[in-house]
């Protein structure tokens, strides 16, 4: 069965999580909760209480680059150290070690930032096309909801919306 | 492959220097420079510029602080409050000491600069960026800039004075750091020699330029490892220890009748080249 | 208590506000494009003769390797370090007012790095071969110094213009997609699509992008407070009388964000006219501001203080007796001019009535920036003119015109990239702003009952 897609603007963020509260407690046949997208102007971690809690990932990638980036950094200095003419500089050790703990941390927080920067971008699916349904509004002061469910739930999304005041719906062209 | 090699060469690795744990094994070149017999002549200096092809800078750029001699010879005058000095001035003929722990060679960012085999402080002149760190670092401010690109510049070696370049080291271009070398194209010229031969150098095979020009003999130069050799010798008689940073003529009171010390030995840099103190009424 | 900013103001009207800071210039920003560039050209063209004739035209000499070049690019680099400390730590402690005027401050640290990173360039004697300091693989196995604290430099620098690069775009990302909402056509269209990687708001990129930001905040902290040790470590590190003090690091760091905290201010104060942001960079904030650079202008003359009386009376007498040169000899009329711009100076930015008086406040904010120059410069000259050898003292050095000219020129180049990333990229953070309004309307509509069981 074809799926449908519908943004609802609304004006205040407590309407639009009011839609979303009856949305979820009307248990609309043909459309399931993961599949509604809330776009907002800023951020609203508040809205967790509504959708429920979603895990984040970005640490973890955090984690590793991290790791890695410090890993990395202390055995390549200190091999090519080992290699270059093990050559005795200044009467230090040839793998000195406080040097190299700097550029250690240095490549710690290299490789930290980094990775996660790519892991940002790999969980927030970025870069990515712009969905056909967009307002422009949703980058000022309007928040929307976006929702897909089966052809049969339209109506009933429809009459939610418009209870809570959206101001605007916009449904997928075509299809 | 470097990471097995780091591994498997650990503690090598970790060795600090100088230690009696690892001496240098054949050779350790070194110096000892009389300052009583120095007249303050400049014969050193001369033979330098022409041993190592020294750009002649000229009067302007040497007023500047341009100027490239490898061995300069410093004048001191001690007054004591007098209009001139009783016994004119002293002089000290001041060189690259050749540090064991050389400050200059940890700062510099690609390596140019390292400690040989032998006990040289070495100067790679390709792999030299010019970031100057080094002469920064060091505190006998021994190192020369090539602040011009003298090899191109008019009257430096002006013709036919190009015709008495040393061939056995290159000249310097711009932006290149260089210093006293012990006249590191000799020594290698002689090693390479007694090891064709199969044996070590000989004290007094080798000579520096400016050893050899000394009119005094006021500069001893040989293999410190050498027990034959004469630098070793006076070392010895002077009590001064290459490893140590206090020598016992600053250590002790009854050491009064030495005369052997380092410049600048509390900086930790241990020094190659030992200066025996100039004696003088006064200073007895 | 003032508001930072009013809560009845309407989104759109941020948008509107902000957005027209993007329009077409007015001629003078062209006529001050055009000194900016003028201002380069004095600085390439030394930098050309001085490529092709050597370093010596710097005047330096063999007991002043160093001058001008090193001096200024601590100054760039201490300068680059508020940008992060207003960022990063005012958003990790939530202080709302950093809000509006952290973004040009972020694009302050990310283009005087870059002027910085120039003067590595300009100093070196062979900068052709410059790359040899980065360690890259190679046939011969030869590899840069890791030891050096130069080499550090590199890894520290490039770590931090490369983060707070990332910093400042990941944080922008939001407001490029508004830049793209509302701007139809042209080049800019194009520019601020891509750039905004099709941002939409989503809850879930909002949930990502939240602990992204938050994530680099945190590593940027320690950075920045790493990078500047580090620059301090090229002195410390070495043996040189005025350079050997274990005090350096903190008291670089304090310089920095001190010298940092003064450009914000002066350039807070040029906005806000140019670009008509009263609304956004209010006076509450700018009040904030003048009293954060205070306290670190105090910082920074305790550590000042403590470096003397730890060389006075420590036993190195050498160093002691450069002390005593640096504030007696010839170069003690800037030595004292450093105290006085540095120290005495901001003693102003304690009353009431200057904190929000602007045109004082940016006659004073460059004239702590004029100090701060002029400390940086006390650190590498006079330490030259009286190290540790007797015999290589050089009391006469004077910079020559082009160093002069490349140091003159630096401020052009970061005027110039400056002014371009005004134009190009939205100076106040419009989303922050909502949200700062927000939470603000938010606390007043709320306000919590106690409950029994609080």
């Amino acid at each position: 069965m074809s799926k449908r897609h519908l943004l609802a603007l609304f004006n205040d963020f407590d309407e639009a999580v009011a839609a979303i509260a009856e949305l979820r407690a009307a248990n609309i046949k043909g459309f399931n909760m993961d599949d509604l997208i809330l776009k907002s102007p800023i951020e609203h971690p508040e809205v967790e209480l509504v959708l429920g809690d979603k895990p984040v990932n970005v640490q973890w990638f955090t984690l590793i680059g991290a790791c890695t980036g410090a890993l990395l950094a202390f055995f390549l200095v200190s091999g090519a150290q080992a290699n270059f003419f093990a050559q005795i500089k200044g009467g230090k050790p040839i793998v000195p070690l406080p040097p190299n703990f700097v550029l250690t941390y240095e490549m710690f927080i290299l490789g930290g930032v980094f990775i996660t920067i790519l892991g940002f971008l790999i969980c927030a699916a970025l870069p990515a096309k712009r969905s056909a349904l967009y307002s422009a509004k949703v980058s000022e002061d309007q928040i929307g909801i976006l929702v897909k469910g089966d052809e049969s739930a339209v109506a009933a999304f429809k009459a939610i919306f418009t209870k809570h005041k959206a101001l605007e719906i916009q449904e997928e062209a075509g299809k | 492959m470097s990471i097995t090699n780091l591994l498997t060469n650990w503690s090598d690795f970790r060795q600090q220097h100088p230690s009696a744990a690892h001496p240098h094994r054949e050779y350790k070149w070194a110096m000892s420079i009389d300052l009583d017999s120095c007249t303050g002549c400049n014969a050193c200096s001369v033979a330098c510029y022409a041993e190592n092809n020294l750009p002649v800078v000229g009067k302007e750029k040497f007023a500047h602080g341009h100027s490239h001699h490898w061995m300069r010879i410093e004048r001191y005058w001690d007054n004591d409050g007098r209009e001139f000095a009783d016994q004119g001035a002293q002089f000290l003929p001041m060189l690259c000491q050749h540090c064991e722990s050389a400050p200059c060679e940890t700062v510099c960012p690609v390596g140019a600069t390292n400690h040989t085999a032998d006990g040289l402080n070495s100067q790679v002149y390709n792999r030299c960026v010019g970031s100057r760190y080094c002469n920064a670092n060091c505190p006998y401010k021994v190192r020369y800039f090539n602040w011009y690109n003298y090899p191109t510049t008019e009257n430096v070696w002006p013709e036919p004075m190009n015709q008495q370049l040393n061939p056995d080291l290159s000249v310097r271009s711009k932006g290149v750091m260089e210093k006293c070398t012990f006249c590191v194209q000799r020594l290698r010229a002689s090693m390479n020699d007694a090891r064709t031969q199969g044996r070590l150098v000989i004290d007094g095979e080798v000579q520096t330029a400016c050893q050899q020009v000394c009119p005094t003999g006021a500069i001893t130069f040989g293999n410190l490892v050498d027990p034959s050799a004469k630098v070793g010798k006076q070392w010895k008689q002077q009590q001064v220890d290459l490893n140590i940073d206090k020598q016992p003529k600053d250590a002790e009171e009854k050491a009064a009748k030495l005369r052997g010390y380092r410049i600048l030995e509390e900086l930790r840099t241990y020094p190659s080249v030992m200066y025996l103190e100039q004696l003088r009424e006064s200073a007895v | 208590m003032e508001k930072d900013i009013r809560e009845d103001i309407a989104w759109a009207q941020i948008n509107k506000d902000v957005l027209k800071s993007l329009e077409s210039p007015r001629r003078l920003y062209w006529v001050i494009l055009l000194i900016a560039l003028a201002m380069i050209g004095v600085a390439v063209g030394s930098e050309i003769y001085q490529y092709t004739t050597g370093m010596g035209v710097s005047n330096k000499n063999n007991s002043h390797v160093w001058s001008l070049y090193i001096a200024t690019f601590i100054f760039w680099i201490g300068m680059s370090h508020s940008g992060t400390l207003l960022s990063a730590i005012l958003h990790l402690m939530h202080a709302d007012w950093r809000k509006p005027i952290y973004r040009f401050a972020e694009a302050m640290t990310t283009f005087s790095l870059m002027t910085a990173g120039l003067f590595v360039m300009v100093h070196l004697g062979r900068l052709w071969q410059v790359y040899y300091v980065m360690p890259y693989p190679n046939e011969r196995w030869v590899w840069p110094n890791f030891q050096s604290p130069l080499v550090w430099d590199m890894f520290a620098i490039a770590t931090y213009l490369s983060s707070s690069v990332l910093f400042l775009y990941v944080g922008m990302i939001p407001d490029l997609a508004i830049c793209r909402d509302n701007i139809h056509a042209g080049w800019r269209k194009k520019l601020y699509t891509i750039m905004s990687l099709g941002w939409e708001g989503t809850d879930r990129q909002w949930r990502n992008f939240r602990i992204t930001y938050l994530t680099i905040a945190c590593f940027l902290i320690p950075l920045a407070v790493s990078v500047h040790s580090i620059v301090a470590s090229d002195f410390a590190m070495s043996n040189m009388p005025g350079w050997h003090v274990t005090s350096f690091p903190p008291y670089f760091v304090a310089g920095a964000l001190y010298s940092g905290c003064a450009a914000i201010i002066t350039l807070f104060i040029i906005l806000r006219y140019v670009f008509r942001f009263e609304e956004y960079m209010t006076l509450p904030i700018m009040k904030k501001l003048v009293r954060l650079t205070f306290a670190i202008a105090m910082v920074w003359t305790y550590l000042n203080l403590i470096e003397f009386a730890s060389v006075w009376y420590g036993h190195d007498q050498t160093a002691k007796d450069q002390l005593i040169f640096k504030a007696t000899g010839p170069y003690a009329p800037y030595f004292w001019a450093m105290i006085f711009f540095g120290s005495i100076l901001p003693l102003m930015l304690a009353f009431k009535r200057f904190q929000t008086h602007l045109p004082i406040l940016f006659v004073v904010s460059i004239l702590l920036n004029v100090g701060m120059w002029l400390e940086r410069w006390m650190i590498i000259s006079p330490s030259f003119a009286h190290g540790h050898y007797p015999w290589t003292w050089d009391h006469d050095q004077w910079p020559s015109l082009v160093q002069w000219g490349i140091v003159f020129g630096s401020f052009g180049w970061f005027t110039l990239l400056f002014m371009v990333f005004c134009k190009v990229f939205p100076s106040v953070s419009m989303y922050e702003v909502k949200e700062m309004v927000y939470h603000r309307t938010l606390a007043l509509k709320h306000k919590p009952a106690v409950k029994g069981d609080y």
